[in-house]
């Protein structure tokens, strides 16, 4: 080509999603510009153009606001403004804040050239919302492709069929047929029905160590009341059973009939530096020094799963979880150098790990809940419990609470009653500053101890959120202070100065936000899960938030999440501190597209909020 | 100055050299070119045809020197017409002086493969025809095509030109400070409208951006400007 047009078609070919195009096509489109030059302050088209028209940006900026005058984004340069591609239906405005050269490509002349490329049709016929939920299919689809742990169903992992014995067999039959399989544990079941279950270690101390007869039913030595798990379940839900119920042993069912048995052995042969190989090495561990060596393998996990294209909620996950297997060791550890606790409690966490969004190097959130019957003199044995865990935690990497957000700190190691109190005050006379630091415990999860303190406190709360509309308002505004970074010069406001100079807040201005707006609309609903995306797809459908919304909200959170795991895992691997600061020039063009798609979403959400309250 | 009058200028103006050398002009490019009616003086701008044209040379004398590459693209109704863009080199005789490739970029294997000199300057007045003929620095395009018109057919068509180097003068003129003429360059003027940088030294590149500082210029005006105070 002519080296004039060389020039343009190379600006062309750099802007997604021109990229996709073939050279030959390309050239074509070339030949379709129009130059205009357009004065600032004056709008779109310009004067004498009636034709549905794409523009590109080649020097200058430009404004395109709604018919009721609201700021909706900036075109700046080497970008596309597609207002005008379709009958402009919102009479969206689109005026120019500087002298604004603009390649015009007549859009009929354009899908005539260019129709058969689907990827690159697909920008110019969806939203800001459509196209972002493109990107997060491919997402996954890719996630899938790298099939993990955390994708891969529990159907492609249990054994079956089980090795079943009768209730009414004896505890020698039971051990001859384990002998002979070679199996560590039997389901004892009644025609199909599972009732409970055998192991090694139950005829080892419930057997021969208390001197029974071995002609006993077995039944009397089995674990019932045993914890199964659904067919439909993924890997990743038995693995965090087991943590939290410290067992090796999973009996899968599907409608209450025994179908097959996983075991940590299988989740751990499915991956090798895993989350679960991880866990069950922490559960060996026997020191806190062991601990913290374990602790160097979190980052590296983290750098891993986001290099095999493992979405930002599965990391989360998998670090929650072993955050929680860290927790459940320090604990044990505590309880045996303390004697056994005085009273039943609770070991608590909130924040991103009671969500299960947590990555490497956060801080920790904790809290306990005692029982009632807790009395003055117990307190000493709960401080020193939760100080050996914190600093346990802080020896594996876990930073302490900024905000000291912990289980040291007496006011958040409390009984059932008190911590029903702080609820009652947060709900009835919400103060805007309090429920600033406090939000947080509304998000809080059980990690070891007694799980029905929380959940009893935890329900009258949900009941009485969800009447509560002034304490949802208060929430509200809080949240709606975190804004994301848009609608002022060119679509980004980055920061202005400092260490973080000329970058994006990724956490405050993007992912808190939702995390936010998902807590109000749990809330407002009385939905008990805290998990981000759990929140927003239970809320789905409800007066406080539409399928459609719900569905675009999670969309920008895994974008929003999945930058951030990138982002953290290329600083993890330059061996640098993560952190949640984004350069623009560090993603491409196309995923600056994406992120201003996401703000974009966040900030319609806020604005519906701000209109409700 | 009485040739600035209207009706003295549509007299002897190039609508009339038009006319009065078509009676003489021998069948071929050129009279098809004069058959044309160039665009009156009260022509508002966007309603203006133009051709905005760049040549490259061997130099400066349009006797001694070739031309040596042709660059045009249509501009009207505000907008720059990419799909009507030209750009010829010509098979001109003789080597080129090294000093000279390391401006214009052709080598001579580059010429060697252009077409004739006869063939393109048709192209360039087809598509002329009716036009203003945009440059920036009218000497040059000016005299070598009239001397290429000399070579090929014995007499130089009248041109009307928009010089967008004597757009810029003028304005400067008017505000009575002095000013370096480097300023004039087509570099410099496209940089005080904030134009992008572009690839100069290629024909078409340079009649692009020539279109593009005219839009710059002509809209920096509130109100719409006639042919008549741009043409030269």
């Amino acid at each position: 080509m002519d080296s004039a047009l060389t020039e343009i078609s190379e600006f062309i070919q750099a802007i997604p999603p021109m990229d996709l195009l073939p050279s030959h096509i390309l050239e074509q489109v070339v030949k379709e510009i129009s130059i205009c030059y357009v004065r600032r302050g004056e709008s779109l088209p310009p004067k004498g153009v009636i034709d549905e028209n794409l523009y590109i940006l080649r020097k200058g900026a430009l404004s395109y606001v709604s018919a009721d005058d609201e700021l909706l984004g900036r075109y700046g340069e080497g970008e596309i403004c597609t207002v005008f591609c379709f009958n402009n239906d919102d009479n969206i405005k689109v005026t120019t804040d500087e002298d604004t050269l603009l390649y015009s490509i007549n859009y009929h002349n354009f899908h005539q050239l260019v129709g058969e490329f689907s990827d690159v049709m697909a920008f110019f016929q969806h939203t800001s919302e459509q196209r972002l939920n493109k990107k997060m299919l491919q997402v996954n689809e890719d996630a899938i492709l790298n099939a993990s742990l955390l994708n891969s169903s529990i159907a492609n992992f249990y054994h079956s069929p089980v090795v079943t014995i009768a209730p009414d067999a004896s505890i020698q039959q039971a051990a001859i047929l384990m002998t002979e399989k070679g199996f560590s544990c039997l389901v004892i079941a009644n025609h199909k029905q599972p009732l409970g279950i055998v192991t090694d270690k139950d005829i080892r101390r419930r057997c021969v160590a208390q001197g029974l007869a071995i002609d006993q039913p077995v039944s009397t030595i089995m674990t019932d009341n045993m914890a199964t798990i659904d067919l439909k379940s993924t890997a990743y839900d038995a693995l965090m059973m087991m943590t939290q119920k410290h067992i090796h042993h999973l009996p899968v069912t599907s409608n209450r009939q025994l179908k097959g048995m996983v075991t940590v052995t299988d989740l751990m042969n499915n991956e090798g530096q895993n989350a679960v190989n991880i866990t069950s090495v922490i559960h060996k561990a026997k020191s806190v020094s062991e601990l913290t060596d374990i602790s160097q393998m979190i980052p590296k996990l983290q750098i891993r799963m986001a290099k095999l294209g493992t979405t930002a909620d599965h990391v989360g996950k998998s670090i929650s979880a072993i955050t929680m297997a860290f927790t459940i060791r320090l604990i044990e550890m505590a309880e045996k150098l303390l004697g056994p606790p005085p009273v039943p409690y609770a070991w608590l966490a909130a924040g991103s790990q009671a969500r299960q969004e947590q990555f490497a190097h956060s801080d920790q959130d904790n809290a306990l809940i005692i029982s009632n019957d807790m009395q003055p003199q117990h307190s000493y044995w709960f401080k020193d419990l939760a100080t050996f865990v914190s600093d346990g935690l802080a020896a594996c990497g876990f930073i302490y609470c900024p905000g000291d957000v912990m289980a040291t700190n007496p006011k958040w190691c409390q009984t059932q009653d008190v911590w029903a109190q702080y609820f009652a005050k947060w709900i009835n006379t919400p103060e805007p500053k309090a429920l600033m630091h406090c939000s947080i415990f509304f998000d809080l999860t059980t990690v070891y101890g007694e799980s029905s303190l929380l959940e009893q406190v935890q329900t009258n709360m949900l009941k009485t959120t969800q009447r509560s509309t002034l304490f949802i308002a208060h929430l509200s505004r809080n949240a709606l202070n975190l804004r994301p970074p848009l609608g002022f010069f060119r679509d980004f406001v980055l920061i202005q100065d400092g260490e973080n100079k000329a970058t994006l807040d990724l956490k405050h201005n993007g992912i808190a936000p939702i995390v936010d707006l998902a807590r109000i609309y749990a809330l407002s609903e009385g939905i008990a899960s805290v998990n981000t995306i759990e929140r927003l797809q239970q809320a789905a459908g409800t007066p406080s938030l539409t399928k459609a919304s719900a569905a675009n909200l999670i969309d920008a959170y895994e974008f929003l999440s999945m930058l951030r795991m990138m982002h953290q895992a290329n600083k993890l691997q330059q061996g640098k501190q993560p952190n949640n600061y984004l350069s623009p020039k560090e993603i491409s063009k196309l995923e600056r597209e994406h992120l201003k798609d996401a703000f974009k979403v966040i900030k319609t959400m806020q604005d519906s909020r701000q209109s409700t309250y | 100055m009485f040739n600035h009058h209207p009706l003295t200028r549509w007299l002897l103006g190039y609508e009339a050299q038009r006319k009065r050398m078509l009676k003489k002009a021998p069948e071929g490019p050129l009279r098809d070119f004069l058959r044309v009616p160039f665009p009156a003086l009260y022509t508002p701008f966007d309603q203006i045809p133009i051709l905005a044209v760049d040549f490259e040379t061997t130099g400066l004398d349009a006797v001694q020197d070739k031309l040596l590459s042709v660059g045009c693209v249509d501009l009207c109704h505000n907008q720059i017409k990419l799909g009507s863009s030209y750009h010829q080199i010509i098979n001109t005789k003789g080597r080129l002086k090294a000093d000279n490739v390391t401006i214009h970029q052709i080598t001579d294997d580059q010429k060697d493969q252009g077409q004739p000199l006869a063939e393109v300057i048709e192209q360039l007045l087809k598509r002329l025809a009716g036009k203003v003929m945009l440059v920036h620095f009218a000497r040059i395009e000016r005299q070598f095509l009239r001397q290429a018109c000399l070579e090929l057919y014995g007499m130089a068509p009248p041109l009307p030109i928009i010089d967008t180097l004597v757009v810029a003068k003028k304005r400067l003129d008017k505000r009575d400070v002095a000013y370096d003429p480097s300023q004039l360059r087509l570099s410099a003027l496209r940089a005080t409208y904030q134009l992008p940088d572009h690839y100069a030294h290629n024909a078409l590149n340079d009649a692009i951006a020539t279109a593009e500082l005219l839009l710059a210029q002509v809209n920096d005006r509130a109100d719409n400007v006639a042919l008549q105070q741009l043409i030269l």
